[in-house]
């Protein structure tokens, strides 16, 4: 440790955000994706919450009434954007590697890599992690944070900070609760101890039960 | 995890610091780090400390100002800390978005930032090389 004697010592104040950067380029993403008219709905939930299917099942409600595009965020395999282009609609596929999440500016470059004329949404699908987004504004209207009861009943108390930053959740799988033994209005409530306003519904992605409801959500976003 | 990310960032400004500033050797960095980012302190700290070692900046001392949360209600214009929540599996009670005064939802006021504040280093000269 460097050690120095107290006449020696000077102190410069240096007032910098570390989030600033990403920040910055976040804001720019949204200035685009406005000019534009489009909305960019960022999603986050752990691995097998049910994001990539919940996304694909969106895009079939919607690609009739409006272009709609996917950024999907992978960290090793195109696994996710090949279940979605059978949608036919644009994907890109952002590989992060080691990121454990996914940056403005990785997004950024998506937003220049597609057409964005006949657009009016842009569904970003996260990493499958609920700690490491959260720090990360990728320029989106909005975030959702997708759980799954399959996940177990603490998911919200796990990752709160997370949760304060959405403005949707989505409880998947809620066609499983029984047999999993959780229950969907704790879940709602925890949600609702951390932020009284934030809009929760409960899914089955693979009943269709929810589903219309995360539509008309979104699309009033 | 991401207070590697962060910790990278803060060594990145801190280099350039360093590059601007030849003669100024840094030993230590100060950074307000606000309770509703919820970034693990310890982990920061340690991360800091793996990534500076064969630097220019190596040998220097992260200290961190926690940033306490406050919130701001629009529905009844209460301003001040938040309530908090025990139940949340987080180690410490964690701060809610829940105003304490009237239980609707509030707007976080204080305590996200996450931002180096200050720079404290020394300006080498002769006699402490000489003591060196």
């Amino acid at each position: 440790m460097l050690e120095a004697s107290p006449d020696e010592i000077y102190d410069i104040e240096l007032e910098h955000s570390l989030l600033e950067a990403n920040g910055k380029l976040a804001v720019e993403n949204r200035a685009l994706l406005d000019k534009n008219g489009i909305t960019a709905i960022d999603f986050m939930g752990a691995i097998g919450s049910g994001k990539t299917t919940l996304i694909t099942k969106l895009v079939g409600k919607l690609k009739e009434r409006m272009g709609v595009a996917v950024f999907n965020g992978d960290a090793t395999t195109s696994n996710d954007a090949d279940a979605i282009s059978a949608q036919n609609v644009p994907v890109v596929q952002i590989a992060t590697i080691n990121g454990c999440h996914l940056d403005a500016n990785l997004v950024g470059k998506g937003l220049r890599k597609i057409e964005l004329e006949n657009l009016k949404m842009i569904f970003i699908e996260n990493i499958g992690n609920l700690i490491c987004p959260a720090e990360f504004p990728l320029g989106s209207k909005a975030r959702v944070v997708v759980v799954s009861v399959t996940e177990g009943p603490w998911m919200v108390r796990k990752h709160p900070h997370m949760f304060l930053g959405a403005q949707l959740v989505v409880i998947n799988k809620i066609d499983l609760a029984e047999v999993m033994e959780v229950s969907v209005e704790q879940l709602i409530d925890d949600v609702h101890t951390l932020k009284p306003d934030l809009k929760v519904i409960p899914t089955s992605c693979k009943k269709g039960t929810g589903l219309d409801e995360v539509v008309d959500f979104l699309v009033a976003v | 995890m991401h207070e590697f990310s962060i910790a990278s960032g803060l060594v990145e400004k801190l280099l350039e610091f360093a590059e601007n500033n030849p003669d100024k050797r840094i030993i230590e960095v100060r950074v307000a780090i606000g309770e509703f980012t919820q970034i693990e302190e310890e982990q920061l700290c340690f991360c800091y400390d793996s990534i500076i070692t064969e630097m220019p900046i190596a040998g220097s001392r992260l200290t961190i100002e926690p940033v306490l949360a406050k919130v701001q209600c629009p529905h009844c214009h209460y301003s001040g800390p938040p309530k908090y929540w025990d139940g949340a599996l987080a180690g410490t009670p964690v701060p809610t978005l829940e105003c304490p005064q009237c239980g609707k939802a509030a707007a976080a006021s204080e305590g996200e930032e996450c931002a180096i504040r200050s720079v404290r280093y020394t300006q080498p000269n002769e006699m402490a090389e000489l003591i060196r």
